[in-house]
């Protein structure tokens, strides 16, 4: 039995076509799909029974969206990484997502082998990044840059130079290794930094929500 | 338009009041103080008209205020009514008293169907009738020769013209916000449709192509029109979303979305980067020839990449592939042959938008194309 059989994975969307053939990818390469799901609803049924280790994530379900869904599992099963598949046109449900705690994004139209290398290495708890999530999460650190900052509070975060540079090789396509061999880093500093700019902005989602709920006074 | 009708139906019932109240005062007066002779020959009748005019009034009223029957008609009885009301101080007043003093129907009351002119038919009919009517009862009282330095004229004038400027200007605006409602509605439900075909038929078609990619004669083939088709959808989905005309602000990120085959790995902000129209086009245009020229001379395993980035006063759009690249000196020679598609094509492109480009390639490091434009 090879690492991956022992792998688990939910597969939610609500198309059942995908969802089979998504799974049946998955089974030919030796992960155990545990569970499928088409609701958001199921989504976080499914996931507290089962536990599974990667959750691969559509981004449109009937009864909500990945954000919603991604909240869900990972309140159900903590310990779970959420891979968010999506198809190219709901970029904002995607930040959505990634800021709920999704780490990685994969547009639909990757080949079966793309997806097969995100799933080992959501389970390995890096985060995928792809080009188009870099441009995300880029244009996001660009959208609060842009705020006026408040007064008191917690300040949001914001990207060093290098991250930003690491960034923008990123949503070029460049590979970690390539990166790191034309900035003359380790590949795991860039790995690093690429992941400091996930988990800041997932930081930024709690201190955003934080700052909104005090200015309407919820507090 | 309906709330300028029910306001002008308040000071129809305010009219009414004051049109009895005058009835009132000079039914039982006399032609002139101390004369003896009263100054109606017709009182009984007097106070018959009284009551078709209430009457008329409260049902024009009920009418105009809640749009139960077709206004033009009722207007046109309006000018009837009206002016039968003041052709008939005539028949039930004696001129010794009708000839200095205002009588039934009373100016005030007149007013109202100057009011309902202007709001159905403009300022220039406003102002007409505004004229006409007080001329005709100028006329019955044989004032005319008052005509200077009586106030009738001017005011009936001003009411019609004013009120007809505002109804115009009002109904104007309904039918522009009437306009961009509809708009508005036709443009949700176009995005509805695009996200809607994206979300089933679309995934469907990649999803053929991917699984069928790797197999033999028939699925392969099967495979190739499905990504024939996701490719001819997503350019009809593309066009759709160019709807509102041009020299507007477009969406450079929804339109490379759109634009851009499957195969080419799109980086962009969540938001809606907007530029003006033009720029967009030479943009896209520019994207495109990048595109072709990877296609041509980047290699088989050549994937393209583009990132778009918004900083606020500028937009940086990179295009990039991961192929052989091109060998230095081959673009400027190819240029100096004038043979040279590509960089003359993207250079000039960008320029006459205003921006810049910066061509960064090696041999074996792909080559990749960055565009600065100012906003």
């Amino acid at each position: 039995m090879s690492d991956q059989g022992s792998t688990t994975v939910m597969v939610v969307d609500d198309h059942p076509m995908w969802r089979d053939g998504v799974s049946r990818d998955l089974e030919a390469s030796g992960f155990t799909v545990v569970a499928t799901a088409d609701s958001v609803a199921a989504a976080g049924q499914r996931a507290k029974a089962t536990q599974p280790a990667v959750v691969l994530m559509d981004m449109q379900l009937p009864d909500g969206n990945g954000a919603d869904a991604t909240a869900a599992v990972l309140e159900a099963a903590p310990q779970a990484n959420v891979l968010v598949l999506s198809a190219s046109s709901e970029r904002d449900d995607v930040l959505d997502a990634v800021k709920a705690g999704a780490c990685g994004y994969l547009v639909k139209s990757a080949s079966a082998a793309e997806l097969i290398d995100a799933v080992n290495a959501t389970a390995a708890g890096q985060a995928v990044f792809t080009p188009g999530l870099a441009g995300l999460v880029l244009g996001e650190y660009r959208r609060m840059s842009n705020q006026p900052p408040a007064p008191d509070g917690p300040q949001l975060p914001s990207l060093t130079p290098r991250e930003t540079e690491v960034l923008r090789l990123v949503a070029k396509g460049l590979s970690a290794k390539q990166i790191a061999r034309r900035l003359d880093l380790s590949h795991r500093t860039v790995e690093n930094h690429v992941q400091a700019t996930l988990r800041k902005l997932q930081l930024s989602n709690r201190i955003e929500l934080t700052r909104y709920a005090i200015e309407q006074g919820l507090d | 338009m309906l709330p300028f009708w029910r306001g002008a139906q308040v000071f129809r019932f305010a009219s009414v009041v004051y049109a009895v109240g005058a009835q009132v005062v000079s039914v039982n007066a006399e032609t002139t103080k101390g004369s003896g002779v009263p100054a109606y020959s017709h009182p009984t009748i007097s106070w018959a008209l009284i009551a078709l005019l209430i009457i008329w009034s409260g049902l024009a009223g009920l009418v105009y205020a809640f749009d139960l029957a077709p206004k033009r008609p009722m207007v046109i009885a309006e000018i009837f009514v009206t002016a039968g009301l003041i052709a008939s101080t005539m028949w039930v007043v004696r001129p010794e008293y009708y000839h200095h003093h205002q009588s039934l129907p009373s100016t005030f009351w007149v007013t109202n169907v100057v009011v309902s002119i202007a709001l159905l038919w403009g300022p220039i009919a406003g102002g007409v009738a505004g004229v006409s009517f007080s001329v005709f009862s100028l006329a019955v009282e044989d004032q005319l020769k008052n005509f200077v330095t009586d106030a009738t004229t001017p005011i009936l004038l001003t009411v019609g013209v004013t009120l007809g400027i505002g109804a115009s200007i009002v109904s104007r605006a309904q039918r522009q916000f009437e306009l961009a409602v509809r708009m508005q509605a036709a443009t949700q439900e176009r995005e509805r449709l695009a996200r809607e075909v994206h979300d089933g038929v679309l995934q469907v078609l990649a999803l053929m192509r991917r699984r069928g990619a790797g197999g033999d004669g028939d699925t392969a083939e099967l495979a190739a029109l499905a990504g024939e088709q996701e490719r001819a959808l997503r350019s009809l989905l593309s066009q759709q979303s160019q709807a509102p005309g041009a020299g507007r602000a477009t969406d450079l990120r929804s339109r490379l979305q759109a634009d851009l085959p499957p195969e080419v790995a799109f980086s962009a902000p969540a938001n809606a980067v907007e530029l003006p129209e033009t720029v967009v086009t030479e943009l896209l245009a520019m994207v495109r020839t990048a595109l072709d020229n990877t296609a041509r001379h980047a290699g088989e395993e050549a994937r393209s990449f583009v990132l778009l980035e918004d900083l606020g006063d500028e937009v940086v759009l990179t295009v990039r592939d991961d192929g052989v690249g091109i060998q230095d000196g081959r673009l400027a020679e190819a240029e100096a042959q004038g043979r040279m598609g590509v960089s003359k094509s993207i250079r000039g492109r960008i320029e006459s938008i205003g921006g810049t480009v910066h061509l960064d390639t090696a041999p074996d490091l792909g080559t990749e194309w960055e565009v600065h434009v100012r906003r």
